[in-house]
C-alpha cells in the first residue's frame, strides 16, 4: 500500500486580511503543520529608483520620503546625509538634533505600530486598540513639530525647516513621559500574559549562526543576539555626541522580538529626553548648490526595521545619475522562509509580521547572479519574455 | 504566570469617554504648522520660476502676461499638490505661504481642483484671449 | 401533536421565528458594543446588525464551482431551523417553554450542536483550502468542548433530578442559586459556551487574520445571512440556559433580561481580555482541564447527594 502524501497549498495572499500590503507566500501545509515555504514579492514595484534620475535633487527629496510611509523621515534622513556629503558641506548641530529627535519619535512610532499590528494577527485585539490610542501621542507630537503625522517634510538638503521652541520643547517632553509609562505596562503584558505568551514563546526560533548566516538586520537580527546596529557602528547626525546603548536579547524567538523593540523604545526616549535639554543653538540651514559635484557616495542609516543602505551617484548636474535603495525588510525575508517548517498553520502570520515587512519599501530591483548561466537581458528580450510568459 | 494582565485597563475603560473623535461632530483644533492650501500674492512676485521648478509634483504654473509690468497669473493644480512646503522656501520674495486651516479640500467634480491666483484683469486678459477669435490655436502662452 | 394555531404561533412569531431573530440581533449588538466599550472606543449603532441582515440579504449569492449545490444551500436552512427549534423548549423571556417532555435537555444540546456540524459540513464542502482548514478546526473545536460543557449542563440536572428544562428552571427558582453550589461547573459552562459560540479566545476555526473567514469563506448573501443569523440565536439560547440552570432560574421577562445582559457582560469582558489560542492550545486546555474540572464536579455533586 503506497502511502500518498498529499501538498496541500494555502496562499497568503496578495489579498488576505493578515497582510496589511500585497505580498504572495505558498504554505505547503500537512493538516495543520508546514512542510514547506515559499515567498514572491513585487506587488508594489512602482519604479521609483528609475523616476529619481528625471527630477532633480530638490524634488527627488520628497518623493524618496514616499518611499514608505512608515519610515518615511529615515529615507529623507539617509538621502541628505549622502547628498550632503557629495556637495561637501557641514549642516549645523541645531539641524542634526532635531533630526535625530524627529529621527527617534518616528522608531517609536513605527515600533508602538507594529506591536498593534502583531497584538491584531494573534488575536489580542485589545493590545491593538490600546496601543494605538497610546500611538495617537507621538503623532500629535510630529503635528506639533511639522504639521503632518507621517511624511513630515522635516528635511530641506543642507538642515532642516522647522525648529523646537520651548514651549514645544515641553510638550514633547510630557508627551515621552506619558508613553514611558504605557510602554512599561505593555512591557508587562507581553512578558507575563500568559495566552499571548502561548502565542510567541519558541515560534520561530533563530540562533545567532542562523541569524547572522542569513544575513538579518535590525531587531530581528538584535533578538537573536546578534550585535548589528549601525547607530552603535558608524553613528551619523547627533549620535557621536549622544551615543545609543545597544538592547540584545538571547532567545531568538517571537518573545524576544518584542521584548527588544520595546526595550529600544525606553533607550529612544533617553535618547530624545538627552537631546532636548542640550539643544545646541545655531542656524538651521546651510546652503547647498544646486548642481550637486560628481562622485558617488554611500550612506546607512538605521530604520525602525533595520539597516537602511544609500548609494547616490552624482555627474555633476541637477539631476542624480543613479539612486540605490536598499531596505532592510528585504534582507529579513530568509530568516521567514527557511525557520516556518515544523509550525503550525496558525502560527506563520505571527511569523510574518515578527520581522516587521514592510512591503512597500521591499520592491527596488534586485539583482540574482547565479555562478553559472546568468543572463543580461535587453529591453527587447524582456518584452518577449513578459509575452511568453502569460500565454 | 498571570492571565488576563489588561483587566485593570479594561474595566476603567467601561466608564470612561472612548477615545474616538466623533469627526465631523467634534473637530479638533488644526495644529499650528499645518500645511494646506497655498496662497500666493501677485504683487511681490517677479516671474522667476523657481517656485515652478522645485515643485515635486508639477502642481504650479505661472502664466506671464507682461514680464517688465509684472503681470502674471499662476494657475494651481490641488490635486496634484503633496503640501512638502518646497515653494514656500524656494521662493525668495516670500509671496508664497501655506495656509493651516483650509485641509478639507475634497470636491465632487474636477473643476474645483484648478485654482488660478492673480490680479482681477490678469485673469480677464487670459480668459478674453482664449475667446479670442484672432487667435485660432487658443493656447495661451505658457512658460 | 397536530398542527394547531397556537403551536404555529409559537413556531413562526413567539418564542422561536421572527422574535427570536430580532432578539438575537439585540444580542449581537449589546455584545458588540460592550468589546467595543472594553477596548476605549464606540461601537456600532443599534441598527448595525439589522442593516448587515439586509445588506446580505439584498446581494447576490455566488456559488462557487465543485461544490455540492444541493448541500450548499441546503446547510445554512438546516443549520438555522435546528437552532431555532431548540428555542422551543427553553424558557425564553422568561415564560414557560412552548413545548416540554422529559428529557427536552438531550435534544436541545443535540440540536445547538447541529448548527456547529452544519458549520463544519459547509466548510469542507468546497474546494477552498481556507474553508477545509476552518472546517477541521471546527471539527476539532466541537469534539473537545461538547463533552465538558454537556457535563456542566448536567450538573443542575442531577440537582433537580430532572432531564425536563422546564423542571429544572422551577427547581433552580426554589433554591440557592447553582453559582453558589456549584461554582466550577459555572465557570467550566461560561469558557464552554464561549467554545461553543466560537467568540475570542476559542475564535480558532474563524481566524480573521489567518483563514480569512474559516468555514464561511465562501458563502455570501443569503447563505451568510442565514449562518449569522444562526449564530445569533445560538448565543441567545445558551445564555438563556446557562442563566436558567446557574442563576437561580428565570420567572419573568425582567429577570431574563437582567440576568442573561450580566452574563453578555461577563462574557464580552472574557473576550477582550485574552488573545487567540491556537487549535492545539484550545484542545489541550479543554481535555486536560476542562474535562477534569467537570468530572471533579459531577463527582462532588454525586458524593454530596449520597451523603446528605
Amino acid at each position: 500500500m503506497q502511502e500518498k502524501v498529499e501538498k496541500f497549498i494555502v496562499p497568503i495572499g496578495p489579498q488576505h486580511p493578515a497582510l496589511k500590503e500585497p505580498g504572495h507566500f505558498e504554505f505547503s501545509v500537512d493538516g495543520e503543520e508546514v512542510t514547506g515555504a515559499t515567498i514572491r514579492l513585487g506587488f508594489v514595484h512602482r519604479g521609483i529608483e528609475k523616476m529619481t534620475e528625471s527630477r532633480t535633487w530638490i524634488q527627488n527629496l520628497y518623493m524618496l520620503e514616499r518611499v514608505c510611509g512608515i519610515c518615511s523621515h529615515v529615507h529623507g534622513i539617509a538621502y541628505t546625509l549622502g547628498v550632503e556629503k557629495l556637495a561637501g558641506v557641514t549642516v549645523p548641530p541645531r539641524a542634526q538634533a532635531i533630526r535625530t529627535i524627529v529621527l527617534e519619535l518616528e522608531r517609536i512610532q513605527s515600533h508602538m505600530l507594529w506591536l498593534g499590528v502583531a497584538a491584531h494577527e494573534g488575536g489580542f485585539d485589545t493590545l491593538f486598540m490600546y496601543s494605538w490610542r497610546d500611538r495617537e501621542t507621538v503623532m500629535d507630537l510630529f503635528e506639533l513639530i511639522s504639521g503632518n503625522r507621517v511624511q513630515h517634510s522635516v528635511n530641506l538638503v543642507g538642515g532642516v525647516k522647522y525648529d523646537i521652541t520651548a514651549e514645544q520643547k515641553q510638550k514633547i517632553l510630557d508627551g515621552v513621559s506619558y508613553l514611558e509609562g504605557r510602554l512599561q505596562y505593555y512591557e508587562k503584558i507581553i512578558t507575563t500574559d500568559d495566552t499571548f505568551l502561548g502565542r510567541t514563546r519558541n515560534v520561530g526560533k533563530m540562533t545567532k549562526e542562523e541569524a547572522t548566516l542569513l544575513g538579518a538586520v535590525g531587531p530581528t537580527a538584535r533578538a537573536s543576539g546578534v550585535e548589528r546596529d549601525v547607530r552603535v557602528e558608524s553613528p551619523y547626525a547627533s549620535y557621536p555626541d549622544h551615543p545609543v546603548n545597544i538592547v540584545l536579547d538571547e532567545g531568538g524567538d517571537l518573545t524576544s522580538r518584542f521584548i527588544v523593540r520595546i526595550r529600544e523604545l525606553f533607550e529612544s526616549i533617553r535618547v530624545i529626553r538627552e537631546i532636548l535639554t542640550n539643544l545646541p543653538e545655531s542656524e538651521l540651514t546651510v546652503r547647498v548648490p544646486r548642481r550637486i559635484p560628481a562622485g558617488e557616495v554611500i550612506s546607512r542609516v538605521e530604520a525602525p526595521r533595520g539597516e537602511l543602505f544609500y548609494y547616490i551617484k552624482s555627474a555633476g548636474g541637477e539631476n542624480p545619475y543613479r539612486i540605490k535603495i536598499r531596505t532592510p525588510s528585504l534582507c529579513n525575508w530568509g530568516t521567514v522562509s527557511s525557520v516556518a517548517i515544523g509550525h503550525k498553520l496558525a502560527d506563520m502570520p505571527m511569523l510574518l509580521v515578527g520581522i516587521d515587512p514592510c512591503f512597500s519599501c521591499n520592491d527596488r530591483l534586485v539583482t540574482v547572479r547565479q555562478e553559472t548561466g546568468s543572463q543580461t537581458m535587453y529591453w527587447e528580450d524582456l518584452r518577449k519574455y513578459g509575452v511568453e510568459y502569460y500565454q | 504566570m498571570s492571565i488576563g494582565t489588561m483587566f485593570g485597563d479594561i474595566i476603567k475603560s467601561l466608564f470612561k469617554k472612548p477615545a474616538t473623535e466623533k469627526y465631523p461632530f467634534e473637530r479638533k483644533a488644526e495644529p499650528e504648522r499645518l500645511r494646506s492650501k497655498l496662497h500666493w500674492e501677485p504683487e511681490k512676485c517677479t516671474g522667476c520660476m523657481m517656485c515652478v521648478k522645485d515643485c515635486p509634483a508639477n502642481a504650479l504654473e505661472l502664466e506671464v502676461i507682461d514680464r517688465a509690468k509684472k503681470q502674471f497669473v499662476m494657475r494651481y493644480y490641488i490635486d496634484r499638490c503633496t503640501f512638502c512646503d518646497q515653494c514656500v522656501r524656494s521662493c525668495r520674495f516670500d509671496c508664497l505661504h501655506l495656509s493651516n486651516d483650509e485641509w478639507e479640500l475634497a470636491s465632487l467634480g474636477a473643476e474645483p481642483m484648478t485654482i488660478t491666483y492673480g490680479r482681477e484683469e490678469d485673469i480677464q486678459f487670459l480668459l478674453d484671449k482664449k475667446a479670442n477669435p484672432d487667435n485660432p490655436g487658443g493656447h495661451p502662452e505658457c512658460n | 401533536m397536530s398542527l394547531t394555531l397556537p403551536s404555529l404561533v409559537s413556531i413562526l412569531v413567539f418564542p422561536a421565528g421572527m422574535f427570536l431573530i430580532l432578539l438575537g440581533m439585540v444580542y449581537e449588538y449589546v455584545d458588540r458594543k460592550l468589546v467595543a466599550r472594553y477596548q476605549n472606543r464606540f461601537g456600532p449603532r443599534w441598527f448595525q446588525p439589522l442593516a448587515d441582515m439586509f445588506k446580505l440579504l439584498a446581494k447576490e449569492e455566488i456559488i462557487p464551482d465543485g461544490v455540492n449545490k444541493a448541500l450548499f444551500i441546503f446547510l445554512p436552512i438546516l443549520g438555522v431551523t435546528a437552532a431555532l427549534t431548540s428555542a422551543l423548549y427553553t424558557p425564553m423571556l422568561g415564560f414557560a417553554p412552548a413545548f416540554s417532555f422529559r428529557g427536552d435537555l438531550i435534544l436541545v444540546v443535540y440540536m445547538l450542536s447541529v448548527l456547529t456540524i452544519c458549520l463544519g459540513l459547509a466548510g469542507a464542502n468546497t474546494v477552498d483550502r481556507f474553508s477545509l482548514v476552518g472546517a477541521t478546526r471546527t471539527l476539532t473545536q466541537l469534539f473537545s468542548y461538547e463533552a465538558p460543557f454537556m457535563l456542566t449542563l448536567l450538573g443542575p440536572a442531577l440537582a433537580a433530578g430532572t432531564l425536563q428544562i422546564s423542571q429544572i428552571n422551577a427547581y433552580a427558582q426554589d433554591t440557592w442559586w447553582m453559582i453558589l453550589t456549584q461554582p466550577i461547573g459555572f465557570l467550566v459552562a461560561l469558557i464552554g459556551l464561549m467554545g461553543k459560540l466560537e467568540l475570542p479566545p476559542f475564535d480558532a476555526p474563524e481566524a480573521e487574520t489567518e483563514i480569512v473567514s474559516g468555514a464561511l469563506t465562501e458563502y455570501s448573501g443569503r447563505g451568510l445571512a442565514l449562518f449569522r443569523i444562526g449564530k445569533n440565536v445560538e448565543l441567545v439560547i445558551g445564555l438563556t440556559l446557562i442563566s436558567a440552570f446557574y442563576l437561580g432560574g428565570l420567572a419573568n421577562p425582567l429577570e431574563f433580561i437582567l440576568k442573561t445582559l450580566g452574563l453578555l457582560l461577563v462574557i464580552a469582558l472574557l473576550q477582550s481580555l485574552f488573545a487567540r489560542l491556537r487549535i492545539d492550545q484550545t484542545v489541550g486546555l479543554w481535555w486536560r482541564i476542562g474535562a477534569i474540572l467537570a468530572l471533579v464536579q459531577i463527582l462532588i455533586l454525586v458524593v454530596s447527594r449520597l451523603f446528605f
